[in-house]
């Protein structure tokens, strides 16, 4: 027992710090993946064919592949090709935040969507430009109703970065690994691990919930 | 003030207007009638260009706006329109709904907008309204609130598309009521309804569209008691 309680205290500290860039990678790769969402979106919507279907392509290019394949894919196949080096960190913010990027796509022209013709009319009624009507009116009630979508897609990347494991950044899962190759604790290790993403994930969910309570129903 | 000719528009093989021509002088109050799906909503929104036109032209204040040179925004900020379901901006409050458009298009500082604002819901009878949300007024209400709005911009048309279908019946009046003000005002305006005493009374000329087609225009008194053509007749004896 009291071999167990040292097995935690000492590596408790590490993985702390593996966790600490599991949520840096999470969060900023939200941030970028709500950018990649938004224009990916207005370009799914457009009228012209040479911004639809990129977008489109992008977006089931990445709904239909293994997120593994796509880590493996920005680290070591484009970069092979494109003769350029990308760090594993910055391989790593790449892969998940296309990856999330076109989840929240298909959130963003849903919320959009969501949003009755009558406002988009409503607004250039008034001599609104499509610009100005989706900014000062639609995309503000689209994204109240989205918050909590997009508080659920930050709960996927965190599980998501866990592949990340896979090109040796020293997040979560990672640095499990590496302690317990060492002191070969792996039930401990792989424990403190597992609660460690799911407390993390927890509140996360339950911000979502608070968050629902306030946009979705007032 | 807009003089329309020959206008089309069609939805692939759908002929919905069928040359419409008429002009709408300043200051006159035109009711435009018939049955349901015979293009009254489609005419009105070709006018502000909701809907682009296929064919023909439109001229407003001199200004050929089926150009395609024209701005639209330009030209819709002195259109104003009322829609059949108010379409106020649920997220807003009443005075925001009404000053947004004169800050942001006009750059009007938002004290003199809300001067504005107020005088306004002073008018449609909403002076205690300024702070509500649509979704805590009645139907009436968010109308009249729906009016303040469009007149916010000083438009100098007001076009209505039956601004009072979506009531019950009990606030049809209230929303006349602000309408005919605005008539006696002198605002040109163009209404879409099925409120045929109201037209009866307060439109200068009466629009009988049918397929697409004018079948007939007049004065009220003369399209309602003496119409000359069947389908007219046929159409306000089913309603009258
Ligand atoms: N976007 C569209 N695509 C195809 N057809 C359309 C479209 N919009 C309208 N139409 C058709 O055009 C015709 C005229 O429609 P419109 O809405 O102008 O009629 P309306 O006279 O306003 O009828 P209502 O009294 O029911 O409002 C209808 O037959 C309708 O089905
Ligand atoms: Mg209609």
């Amino acid at each position: 027992m009291g071999a167990t309680v040292d097995v935690i205290k000492e590596a408790f500290p590490y993985l702390l710090q593996g966790l600490y860039m599991t949520i840096v990678i999470s969060v900023v790769s939200i941030i970028i993946s709500l950018v990649i969402g938004l224009i990916a979106c207005f370009m799914r919507m457009s009228k012209y064919a040479i911004l639809r279907y990129p977008a489109a392509i992008y977006v089931n290019l990445i709904r239909g592949t293994p997120i593994l394949i796509q880590i493996l894919f920005i680290y070591f196949g484009a970069p092979s090709v494109l003769d350029i080096q990308l760090s594993a960190f910055t391989a790593g913010l790449i892969a998940i935040s296309l990856n999330i990027g076109a989840y929240n796509t298909e959130i963003f022209r849903g919320g959009i969507e969501s949003i009755s013709k009558g406002q988009m009319e409503a607004g250039r009624s008034l001599g609104f430009t499509y610009a100005q009507t989706m900014g000062y009116i639609v995309l503000p009630q689209a994204v109240r109703r989205m918050i909590p979508s997009f508080v659920n897609q930050l709960t996927h990347a965190i599980k998501d970065t866990s592949m990340l494991s896979v090109i040796g950044i020293a997040e979560l899962t990672m640095v499990g690994q590496s302690i317990y190759a060492m002191n070969f604790k792996s039930f401990e290790i792989l424990s403190m691990v597992a609660i460690m993403y799911f407390v993390t994930i927890y509140t996360v969910s339950l911000i979502s919930t608070r968050l629902e309570r306030r946009f979705v129903i007032s | 003030m807009i003089e329309v000719k020959n206008l089309t528009k069609s939805y692939g093989e759908i002929n919905v207007l069928k040359e419409i021509s008429t002009t709408i002088a300043p200051q006159e109050v035109v009711c435009i009638i018939g049955s349901s799906g015979s293009g009254k909503s489609t005419f009105l929104r070709c006018l502000n260009l909701l809907e682009e036109p296929t064919g023909g032209e439109i001229i407003v204040e001199d200004k050929n706006i089926t150009d395609k040179n024209t701005n639209i925004n330009k030209l819709r900020q002195q259109m104003g329109m009322v829609f059949q379901q108010f379409n106020l901006f649920p997220q807003k409050t009443v005075m925001e709904n009404i000053t947004l458009a004169p800050v942001k298009l006009k750059k009007k500082t938002k004290k003199q907008a809300k001067v504005m604002a107020l005088e306004l819901l002073k008018k449609v009878g909403l002076s205690d309204k300024a702070d509500a949300y649509p979704a805590n007024l009645s139907g009436g209400q968010q109308q009249r609130v729906a009016i303040a709005r469009a007149l916010a911009m000083e438009p100098h048309v007001m076009l209505f598309d039956e601004p009072t279908s979506a009531l019950d019946p009990e606030m049809v009046g209230e929303v006349l009521r602000v309408m005919k003000q605005l008539a006696k005002e002198g605002m040109t305006m163009v209404i879409v309804t099925h409120e045929m005493g109201f037209a009866r009374e307060v439109a200068d000329r009466v629009i009988y569209i049918d397929g697409g087609r004018i079948i007939e225009e007049g004065k009220p008194q003369d399209l309602f008691s003496n119409p000359s053509h069947e389908r007219t007749k046929a159409f306000l004896s089913k309603i009258l």
